[in-house]
């Protein structure tokens, strides 16, 4: 009876598996044959003999080594900074007793409510003025402070002692050594969290970058891909190959920091 | 610095809403910016456009540089799916957007009305050559003052596409398709000899029935803009694809993909497209050469037996640097026989600027098509699609005509129950009056 139970769940189990995966095979399949051959029916199921030439032709219409390396260097450059701001504002305002502190908190949170289309216009206007549009910086600047990511760094430093912060102040470490050497390595798990959804949400943000860059040399990956859609001939195969390099990156900072974010999940999981 | 920042973000705050005020308001009292011609433009400018458009821009602005010493033109490829977000934001900044956009034709009507001020008036620049363009481009071109405010670039003039091969089977010569109650009858003749249904359409999308009121010269607004979307000749309309759908002679299929599947799978035998479907008949399905065939739409009584889909144009928004380039390149691109018919040639672009027809490649035969002379089909049929009024509201009107048009050919409702509906509503969202 028992063992009845542990088949039907490997097998339920096994078909929750299938049904996730099943997207990432068609995806890898598609980039393998032609764009007619994806209109075909029944559709192909195996790998083809185009892998190479969609590579070619991903390469030539959207210079996509390029485009990755955009992508890749806003995306590390904006991880870096934005939880290093998440980090020590989360830490400002969870370990540092001021007037205001709970208005500011509450302000904080409260920019979460704003829509991102009410915030487009303004700060096209702002990036416009100071002649920023078309650069890097415009991509990654507006959204540095991130009001999710400091919210969640306040809570990971909400349980931590004082006294241990005051035996740090005492031994005459200054707030920054304090910060980096005390503080910061008992939140690792949460800020390997962070990071992982920092990366993925800079990684895969496309209406800001698509407003600030003008430069087809310039462009994130999602733009890149965006112009795989024309208007007589959709490139699905380059869109398919573009999409599964695409994931690469995501894959290895995933599987990078994945110790630490499994421990960030069950973190909370136990009250100690 | 933190205040400094708070100050200036107030101040741009304040700007965009006047900026809202402006575009809402519809006409304002100072008329827009006219761009005045030059003999010799000099300078540097940038263009937006997108896919197979871009290349052609591309293409054509380094012969441009070269005939016309001290210009360069930069084009940019900003993708074709969300290219309006980038386009829309920019006009209601009043900043960051080029000198020249590509702009799609049934956009067009919108941005004029939406940003009266956004673009700069080109009669100066191609105001005597209206007779030289598609009539129906050239009424979604012209703003709410009757000023031309984008210069015409490629139309989608629309004919029937037939499975030469079904209907030779069947034993219906496609010249006899000449008025829809001949489609229906030899749709059902196609339908008992090889199994195969009439069209594959996506009902949803409404751009089938968009089709079938233009040729008659009516549309979801008429010519003063009142919502005539149950007007007899919608009615008419409606009622065809009902018909079709009735017979079982109608695959409905989802969007784009289900479309090219449906069509690459041979399950129908015409379909009602714009010039532009050859490209993905011969992009994605070679296979099928030799297969396909060209006849002009069908007709009610004597309507035209074409319309519009797709097409697009190119227009100088107000904030443009160098506005005099910008609008000479766009004229020297588009308002050219020769260029015009380079594009037709190598992009696949099928030219809105008439005089372009005439050039010898509109009179060569297709392979694809079994030797038909295809493009000089679309070019008698191109000076004949009837203008029509797509006014500002097309937008918030197409979910309406959508929802109806699934209604009466797939639920089975009364066409004239659920246009009247439809009107209401559409009259309700826009506050325009029903035509009557």
């Amino acid at each position: 009876m028992k063992r009845l139970g542990l088949v039907a769940a490997y097998a339920a189990l096994a078909l929750g598996a299938v049904v996730s995966l099943l997207p990432f095979w068609w995806m890898a399949i598609a980039s393998t044959h032609t764009t007619s051959e994806l209109f075909a029916t029944p559709l192909p199921w195996l790998p083809g003999p185009q892998l190479l030439e969609n590579l070619a032709r991903l390469e030539q219409s959207t210079e996509f080594a390029r485009v990755m390396l955009n992508s890749l260097g806003i995306a590390v450059v904006y991880t870096i900074f934005s939880t290093l701001v998440s980090a020590m504002a989360g830490y400002g305002l969870a370990k540092f007793r001021f007037r205001g502190r709970g208005v500011l908190l509450g302000l904080v949170l409260l920019t979460m409510m704003i829509p991102m289309q009410v915030l487009l216009v303004p700060l096209f206007q702002m990036m416009a003025s100071i002649g920023w549009i078309d650069s890097y910086q415009a991509v990654i600047l507006p959204f540095l402070a991130n009001a999710f990511g400091i919210f969640l760094m306040r809570q990971a430093f909400l349980d931590f002692p004082d006294s241990l912060v005051e035996a740090s102040r005492i031994d005459g470490a200054g707030e920054l050594r304090t910060f980096y050497r005390v503080v910061l390595p008992v939140a690792l798990p949460q800020l390997a969290a962070l990071v992982i959804y920092t990366f993925m949400s800079q990684w895969n943000a496309f209406i800001w970058p698509l407003l600030m860059l003008n430069t087809e040399t310039s462009y994130t990956v999602p733009l890149a891909l965006n112009r795989m859609i024309g208007l007589t001939h959709v490139d699905y195969s380059g869109l398919m190959l573009g999409s599964l390099l695409a994931t690469l990156p995501l894959l290895l900072v995933f599987l990078f920091f994945q110790k630490q974010f499994i421990a960030g999940l069950l973190g909370g999981a136990v009250k100690g | 610095m933190k205040s400094r920042s708070i100050v200036a973000l107030a101040a741009v705050t304040a700007l965009s809403l006047t900026g809202c005020a402006m575009g809402g308001t519809g006409p304002a009292a100072t008329s827009a910016p006219a761009v005045t011609a030059s003999a010799k433009p000099t300078g540097s400018i940038t263009v937006w456009s997108w896919d197979v458009a871009a290349t052609a821009l591309k293409r054509l602005a380094t012969e441009y540089q070269s005939s016309h010493p001290d210009t360069t033109i930069d084009v940019v490829d900003i993708g074709y799916d969300n290219a309006y977000d980038k386009i829309s934001v920019g006009l209601q900044a009043g900043s960051g957007l080029p000198d020249l956009v590509t702009i799609e034709t049934d956009h067009a009507s919108g941005y004029l009305s939406q940003f009266p001020q956004g673009f700069v008036k080109l009669d100066s620049v191609i105001g005597d050559k209206k007779a030289d363009f598609d009539p129906s481009k050239w009424a979604a071109a012209t703003g709410t003052d009757g000023g031309i405010y984008m210069v015409p670039w490629d139309s989608g003039t629309v004919a029937l596409y037939y499975r030469s091969d079904y209907l030779k089977a069947a034993g219906v010569d496609p010249n006899s398709l000449t008025t829809w109650d001949a489609l229906i009858a030899a749709g059902e003749r196609i339908k008992a000899t090889t199994g195969h249904t009439l069209m594959s359409i996506d009902v949803s999308s409404g751009a089938t029935f968009g089709m079938l009121m233009q040729q008659q010269g009516a549309w979801i607004f008429d010519a003063q803009g009142n919502v005539s979307v149950n007007s007899p000749q919608a009615v008419q309309a409606l009622t065809v694809l009902k018909t079709i759908h009735d017979k079982g002679l109608l695959k409905n299929v989802k969007g784009w993909d289900g479309r090219v599947s449906s069509t690459k799978a041979g399950d129908s035998a015409v379909h009602p497209e714009a010039v532009w479907w050859i490209g993905t008949l011969e992009s994605e399905m070679k296979e099928l050469s030799g297969k396909f065939g060209v006849v002009p739409l069908p007709a009610f009584g004597d309507s035209a037996r074409t319309a519009a889909n797709g097409g697009s144009n190119l227009a100088v928004p107000a904030q443009a640097k160098n506005p005099t380039l910008a609008a000479d390149f766009a004229a020297w691109v588009l308002a050219d026989a020769k260029n015009q018919a380079s594009m037709m040639e190598k992009e696949g672009l099928f030219p809105a600027y008439l005089p372009a027809l005439t050039e010898p490649i509109f009179n060569q035969p297709d392979k694809y098509f079994g030797g038909q002379k295809v493009y000089q089909l679309f070019a008698e049929q191109t000076a004949k699609i009837p203008p029509v009024n797509f006014t500002g509201d097309a937008a918030k009107a197409s979910d309406i005509v959508g929802n109806a048009v699934v209604a009466a050919v797939l639920n089975g409702k009364d066409p004239k129950t659920v246009l009247d509906d439809a009107a209401k509503q559409i009259a309700t969202a826009t506050g325009r009056q029903i035509a009557g």
